[in-house]
Parts: C-alpha cells; sequence; structure tokens
C-alpha cells in the first residue's frame, strides 16, 4: 500500500514538473475561465433581471448560478484532456519505461490523475477567485469554498480516469482529441452546468437526470448560492464517489494487463 | 559458462496478423555482449520486449536468470535495464529529474538515488549539464542519459534496442567504450540490437543474424565470416544470350565454391582462397562466350557479406508499419540534434 502510494507520488510528480514548467499551459488555465465568466456570464446576466427567471435560476445574479458550472465544466475539461499524456509517453518511449519497471500498474494511471487532480484545484480556486471579483459571493464562505474544491478534485478523477482508459487504445493524439471534443460539449450541455433543470425540455430534463456533471454541480451550486443542505452534498458526493470507484476498478484492468503492443 | 537468458520456441504473433517472430530459440550466456543483427522489421524489438515483458509471447519460453517472466514479471524487471529504440528520455525534464524519477520507479532510496545517480552521470560525463532541460541536450547526450537511466537499480543484464541509430560516427565509437567498459567494470551481460555491420563486428562476442522473424545464423563473427569462406568477388553482367551458360561454366572454375544472384544482376562469388587470381579467369570465360562484365569487385569477407549472405537481399522492402517508419523517423531526428 505505501509502495503504491509512492509510485502515484512519483508518477503526479513528473506530470506537475512538466505542468508547472509550461508557461503557456498555466496562462491558459487562467485566461479561459475569465473569459467564460467575463463574456459569458455578463451577455447573459440579463436573464435573472426578470423575477420569473430569477426564481427558476434560484438567485438574481446569473454568474453566481453560472459560477458553479464553470467551476466543474474547467474540471471536466482538465480531466478528459488527462489522457493525452498516456499517448505522448507511448509516442515518445515513455510508456516503455513505465512499463518495464517494477512500479504497480494501475499507479501509473492514478498518479497521472492526481496531477489532473491538483491542477483542477487550483484551476477551481482562480475560477473562485475571479468569481468573487466579479461579485460573487459564496453564501458558504471559505469552508464552503474547500468543499467546492474537494468535489472538483473527486470529480475530475472521474474523467481523468475514462481518458486515461481511451488513452490505451489509441496511437495518435489526433484522434484523441477528436473522440474527446465529440462527448465534452454535449456532456457539458446536457448537464444542469450553465442551465436550470426546470428551463429544459423534457427530453433534456432526462439526460441532465443521468447525467454525472449533474450530480457534480448540484452540490457546488448548492454551496455557493443556498448554504448547508445536506441531503444535496450527500448525494452528489455518493453518486461521485461511486463513479470515481467504477473508473478505479476499470483503470486496474486496463493497466494491469497493459503492453506496449 | 552459465546462460543468464534462455528462449524456446519463442514465437510471436500480433493482433493484426503478422508473424514477427517465427520460433526462435537461443541462449545468452553471463558477461556476453550479444548481438541481435537484422534489418528493420526482421523481429529484433518484438524480441526484446517478450524477453523484458513489454509484449506478451504467443508461445514458447522465456528465461532470464531461471526466472519465467510470465510468473514472475517484477522479479525479472528488477534485474534488467533497458533503453528503448526511441531514446525515451522526457525532453521537458531536466537530466537529474529523468534520473531521480527513474530511481524512484524502481524504488531505490533517496540518498542511494544521489550517489548513484552522481556516479553514473559522471561516468556518462553528463554531470556538468544535469540542471539543464533534456530537450537542449544532442542526440548523444540523450542517448548518454537513457543508458544511464537504463543502470541506476544497477542490472544484470542491459538490453540496448539500437544503441546508436541516427548518431554520428564519433559519438558512435564513444558509446561503444562505454558499454565495453560496462562489461569489463561490471561484468554485466549486454544484449544489443543493430543493423549496423560493424558495431556487431566490433563489439559483440556472438551475433545472431535475424531475418523475417527467424534465425538465420548465430555465432561468434569471425566463426562466421569464416562461414562464407576467403573472397567475394561480386560482378555485374550486361544482358546477352549466353549469360545462363557463363553462370554454369564458371562454377567450374577451382576454388569457386558458390555463385549466387543478390538482386539487381549482382552476382555474388565466393572463392576460398585467391580471388585476384580468379577474376582474369571470370574475364577469359566471358570473352569467350561473348558476354560482358560490367563491372567487378573483390573483397576480403565482413560481417556485410555475411549478413548478406543469409538474408539474401540488400535492399528491401519491409514491411512495417506506418507507425514504426514514424517512430523511427522521430528518433533519428531526435537524435541529430
Amino acid at each position: 500500500m505505501i509502495r503504491f502510494i509512492n509510485d502515484v507520488c512519483t508518477i503526479c510528480k513528473r506530470e506537475l514538473i512538466k505542468f508547472f514548467r509550461q508557461k503557456t499551459r498555466i496562462f491558459a488555465t487562467i485566461i479561459q475561465p475569465l473569459i467564460w465568466l467575463g463574456l459569458m456570464g455578463n451577455t447573459m446576466s440579463r436573464l435573472t433581471n426578470n423575477p420569473f427567471t430569477s426564481q427558476i435560476f434560484g438567485t438574481s445574479n446569473y454568474l453566481s448560478f453560472m459560477t458553479p458550472g464553470i467551476v466543474i465544466m474547467t474540471s471536466l475539461f482538465g480531466g478528459i484532456f488527462g489522457g493525452s499524456s498516456i499517448i505522448w509517453d507511448r509516442r515518445i518511449g515513455y510508456l516503455d519505461k513505465l512499463l518495464s519497471s517494477p512500479i504497480n500498474r494501475t499507479s501509473i494511471p492514478v498518479g497521472k490523475a492526481l496531477s489532473s487532480m491538483i491542477q483542477a484545484a487550483m484551476q477551481s480556486s482562480i475560477i473562485i477567485l475571479i468569481a468573487y471579483i466579479f461579485g460573487v459571493r459564496f453564501v458558504t464562505g471559505i469552508p464552503g469554498i474547500i468543499v467546492i474544491v474537494f468535489f472538483c478534485m473527486l470529480f475530475t478523477f472521474i474523467f481523468a480516469g475514462l481518458s486515461l482508459i481511451i488513452g490505451t487504445t489509441l496511437k495518435t493524439i489526433e484522434t484523441f482529441f477528436t473522440i474527446i471534443n465529440f462527448f465534452t460539449l454535449p456532456i457539458t450541455f446536457s448537464s444542469t452546468a450553465l442551465f436550470p433543470l426546470e428551463a429544459m425540455p423534457k427530453w433534456l430534463q432526462f439526460i441532465a437526470r443521468i447525467n454525472p456533471l449533474s450530480y457534480a454541480v448540484n452540490p457546488i451550486r448548492t454551496l455557493t448560492i443556498k448554504g448547508w443542505e445536506l441531503s444535496s452534498l450527500v448525494q452528489g458526493l455518493l453518486v461521485i464517489l461511486l463513479f470515481d470507484a467504477i473508473m478505479f476498478m476499470l483503470m486496474f484492468q486496463t493497466y494491469r494487463r497493459l503492453t506496449t503492443e | 559458462m552459465e546462460a543468464i537468458i534462455s528462449i524456446e520456441n519463442l514465437k510471436k504473433r500480433y493482433s493484426n496478423g503478422v508473424e514477427a517472430v517465427k520460433n526462435v530459440s537461443f541462449s545468452i550466456e553471463k558477461s556476453e555482449i550479444f548481438g541481435f543483427l537484422g534489418p528493420n522489421g526482421a523481429g529484433k524489438t518484438t524480441t526484446i520486449k517478450v524477453i523484458i515483458g513489454l509484449l506478451r509471447a504467443t508461445s514458447g519460453k522465456v528465461y532470464v536468470d531461471g526466472i519465467d517472466i510470465t510468473k514472475n514479471p517484477n522479479g525479472v524487471r528488477n534485474l534488467i535495464g533497458y533503453a528503448s529504440q526511441e531514446t525515451s528520455v522526457d525532453d521537458n525534464l531536466t537530466g537529474w529529474e529523468n534520473l531521480s524519477i527513474q530511481g524512484k520507479l524502481y524504488h531505490i532510496p533517496i540518498k542511494e538515488i544521489e550517489e548513484r545517480g552522481k556516479e553514473l552521470l559522471s561516468m556518462f560525463n553528463l554531470w556538468d549539464r544535469r540542471f539543464d532541460l533534456v530537450s537542449t541536450y544532442s542526440g548523444g547526450m540523450r542517448k548518454r542519459l537513457d543508458i544511464s537511466l537504463a543502470l541506476i537499480h544497477r542490472p544484470k543484464i542491459l538490453f540496448l534496442d539500437e544503441p546508436t541509430l541516427g548518431l554520428d560516427i564519433q559519438t558512435r565509437v564513444s558509446i561503444w567504450d562505454y558499454i565495453r567498459k560496462l562489461r569489463c567494470d561490471f561484468g554485466m551481460t549486454i544484449f544489443l540490437t543493430t543493423h549496423y555491420m560493424e558495431e556487431a563486428d566490433e563489439l559483440c562476442d556472438r551475433v545472431a543474424i535475424i531475418d523475417m522473424g527467424e534465425i538465420k545464423a548465430i555465432d561468434k563473427p569471425g566463426k562466421l565470416k569464416e562461414i562464407i569462406g576467403g573472397d567475394i568477388i561480386t560482378f555485374t553482367l550486361k544482358d546477352g544470350e549466353n549469360k545462363n551458360r557463363f553462370l554454369e561454366e564458371i562454377k567450374r572454375i577451382e576454388n569457386i565454391t558458390n555463385v549466387k544472384l543478390l538482386s539487381n544482376g549482382i552476382y555474388q562469388v565466393i572463392v576460398t582462397q585467391n580471388g585476384d587470381k580468379i577474376i582474369p579467369e571470370l574475364f577469359k570465360k566471358s570473352n569467350d562466350l561473348n558476354v560482358e562484365i560490367d563491372s567487378v569487385r573483390l573483397k576480403r569477407p565482413s560481417l556485410d557479406d555475411v549478413y548478406l549472405y543469409f538474408t539474401g537481399r540488400s535492399i528491401r522492402e519491409t514491411e512495417e508499419s506506418k507507425e514504426d517508419i514514424m517512430r523511427r523517423n522521430i528518433t533519428i531526428r531526435r537524435a541529430r540534434r
């Protein structure tokens, strides 16, 4: 067990060193949420000016409604692109090095996912800070924000895992991005990340109800605009943990038998 | 001598149906430098990857120091070091970071990583550049770093897949010196693959010539040259009606043991001795039969000839996948930096 944690840390450390060295990537992680919040948040802000819609959104500030959506969407993107590193490692031959060493095989995806989780934690903190500057007030304060960041990390693990599994079956980064792009936006827009369930047509409501993204965004939104509502938090946490556990099992299965064929 | 690696009836068929290795058996002795010589796509890398457990064999047995890789993969992994064809060092890390991560992958305590790291990087002349990003290294430095990474856990056996691919001749010679030093100083067993004859000739105690997934010959380089016999005359002919008769007739000349068509009308004649005296006789016969000899060359046998003798063709269309070709191009491009 200690060895497994050590192995995970080794893999994660390598990814993080590389992340912090890429100045453009750090810059993009800051600028992207700024654009989402500044542009999208402001163009849509009139939506909540009307008392009827503000009731549906649960707040009179659309930015407050949208911030949790942006936070979780950024975690989704961060996680789902995490799989590209396994394809890159395969291409430069580094995967051979990892697989020919005696490390625990599962630690490879878990370590990479952990680095995505840490990046997601930093990104969501930045978004929360920017949102605060734009006037969003988090009703649960600092403790609530810590829980939000924690939710983001757990959520990132799901999609980082998924993409690290898909990544093992692909040979080129191009195909990987095609596949990933194919489902990131549909996942985002068929969830309650940017629009409330009540404002959706029936068929979309159905999809939004089974979309894991909705389960992650709901507790975060509760913490942002409603307060400590235990049932929403526990429900969200259980669903996310369930998906995390499934991903962990799948990663274990995939990487245990992985060869470089 | 005791065998440290033994391979019995190894077969590897890829999921796309390509049979990369067909029934290969051989063994490698302790402290031996053993070379796999063959053209691209011959099955060299596949064989190495099966031995170190990166690929699963379709059938056959592989024992490394008595351990069956399928039964105790980590037992084998701790015994071997592997430097792949692609020089798989991480460009976005420094040399030292690459080394310390590699050490942690083998669960070596940090203090020890520091000691061994200093020893290795000094030995490979990389110590002064250890805090520079690998992306600023030259091709030779990357290769040296990759080999030092493969040595951090003090393996008994070192696998080097095309260690000098794409490197210039000075760098190649220096890599050879390092390889010899590893064997001399640490008694390490070294298994390398190459498609450079002079590399196999220069370095290896024994060479296996592999082609189309089969071992065609396996012996000391000197012994392999003896198989070919004395001198070799190669010549090309202009088309003429008596061409075949000419070829038949020269077989009867004393000391000629074999006449073979290599490719594109190049013929190879193997002579037990006095090749220089055979040439005038060839011209005499060709004059008699009115066949025109276009060019002629006499040479002492080299491993090249042994290789061509066993693999048949000089230039070949290999059945490599697009992926293989792309990876090799990346390797060569990176090495030439």
